[in-house]
């Protein structure tokens, strides 16, 4: 019993700090664009492992209203390797899908993957694989623009 | 609709005539013939869905019906109240073409549907122009109605109240923010936050992550992706990973779909039995 209300702790836990830290990426632009919204719960689903109403319980507002972004990266930080990975997969896919970087989604990735204490190379590996699940879920994306890179290092 | 009223959908007449006469052979079917209803139903959703495409990316026009309507609504241009009903006229639709019994309160159910996203499809097409539509009026039934085919319609009424919950639900849970929140609020919150954290890091001089390497892998076809040398083992693994893991949710997605028809086969078959039982009884 108690392991069972662990567990479920662990995934509502799980989801609040996914949530969080995909929202941070979808609106680090100013903006909520569709293209990021639907994803999200899938890769929720799908990858993070979590049911559909952990999903929903953990976006009501007595859950994650009161968890500020440092709190999130707080928690990130305690997460198991595995699961910290995921979640970074799953910004950099969200920061992807609509094929630019702005400087604050930038910024984002770079507490998250410290938060993580990701290495260069770890960190590529979730580029690499986010970017590869953002065009499963957004095969029609709109061309890249190189200028990205610029505008996020300014 | 062969009625003094007229059809719901005479208003498209001027705007575009296949639909709108897609609209009216619906509601001609839908107390008499509701799987042949929500097939013309579907049709018109994906007249809709191509002729938006064909307006607005044509680049999509190539896709079938599901991932025109994902594409429409990934780039913003079908808001999602609209999205779930075509949705929904698509997975009705679906059952009914393959077979599924459908109940006559779901076909009207999704010819409401059809007639709130004919509005919203005219004005999108008259680029924002208003669009008059008028209120949509149930296609009378037939008068023999009784009191046993009341029940029935309850029953089904109830049924449909139930799966339009679980579809929501299932929907809610999808989402990035609740129905409930205020969007623009809360991004305002999230923003504020994030450039704190911005200021915070630049003077602490935090370096940034390799925004260049991220940029080199937006613009990297998918191909030279999987086949890079370095991070193309770990990027295949992760593909195929992802694949299976998103084909085990969509099937679970489609069983759920499969359980609501069954559902309404079950109410349907229970009420035939209901009625030949009351007949072999002479009530």
């Amino acid at each position: 019993m108690s392991e069972t209300t662990a567990t479920m702790n662990e995934q509502e836990q799980l989801a609040q700090l996914w949530f969080v830290a995909a929202r941070a990426m979808a609106v680090a632009d100013g903006t909520v664009p569709a293209v990021k919204e639907a994803s999200a719960g899938l890769y929720a689903q799908a990858i993070l492992g979590l049911s559909e109403e952990t999903c929903r319980v953990a976006k009501s507002p007595e859950s994650i209203g009161n968890l500020t972004l440092v709190d999130c990266l707080a928690g990130v930080h305690a997460l198991p390797r595995e699961q910290a990975e995921k979640i970074m997969t799953g910004v950099m896919m969200i920061s992807f899908a609509d094929g630019h970087m702005e400087p604050l989604e930038v910024r984002w990735a770079s507490m998250l993957a410290s938060a993580c204490e990701m290495t260069a190379e770890d960190f590529q590996r979730c580029c690499a694989s986010a970017r590869v699940i953002a065009s499963m879920f957004n095969p029609s994306a709109p061309p890249t623009d190189d200028t990205t890179s610029q505008e996020a290092e300014a | 609709m062969s009625t003094e009223q007229g059809s719901n959908f005479e208003f498209m007449n001027r705007y575009d005539n296949r639909v709108s006469h897609l609209g009216s052979q619906a509601e001609q079917y839908v107390h008499t013939d509701p799987e042949s209803c929500l097939f013309k139903l579907r049709l018109m959703v994906e007249m809709m869905a191509r002729r938006l495409v064909e307006l607005q990316a044509p680049r999509l026009a190539d896709l079938d019906l599901i991932a025109i309507l994902r594409s429409l609504e990934q780039y913003g241009m079908l808001p999602k109240k609209q999205a779930d009903g075509m949705h929904a006229i698509r997975r009705d639709g679906n059952a009914a073409v393959h077979g599924s019994e459908t109940p006559v309160p779901t076909a009207m159910r999704r010819l409401r549907d059809a007639h709130r996203i004919s509005a919203w499809y005219c004005s999108m097409i008259q680029r924002g122009a208003k669009v008059r539509t008028g209120q949509f009026v149930p296609p009378p039934g037939p008068a023999s109605a009784n009191e046993h085919s009341q029940a029935m319609h309850e029953a089904a009424e109830a049924l449909e109240d139930h799966i339009d919950d679980r579809r929501q639900a299932t929907r809610e849970g999808l989402l990035l923010f609740a129905e409930q929140e205020e969007l623009p609020i809360e991004v305002q919150r999230i923003v504020s936050e994030l450039e704190g954290l911005d200021r915070v890091a630049q003077a602490a001089g935090e370096p940034l992550v390799d925004a260049e390497f991220v940029a080199v892998v937006m613009a990297m076809e998918m191909e030279q992706l999987l086949e890079h040398p370095t991070l193309g083992l770990d990027t295949r693994e992760a593909k195929r990973e992802a694949e299976k893991q998103f084909q085990r949710i969509k099937e679970g997605f489609e069983l759920r779909e499969a359980m609501y028809a069954e559902e309404r086969r079950a109410l349907m078959l229970y009420h035939q039995r209901e009625r030949q039982g009351r007949h072999t009884r002479g009530d």
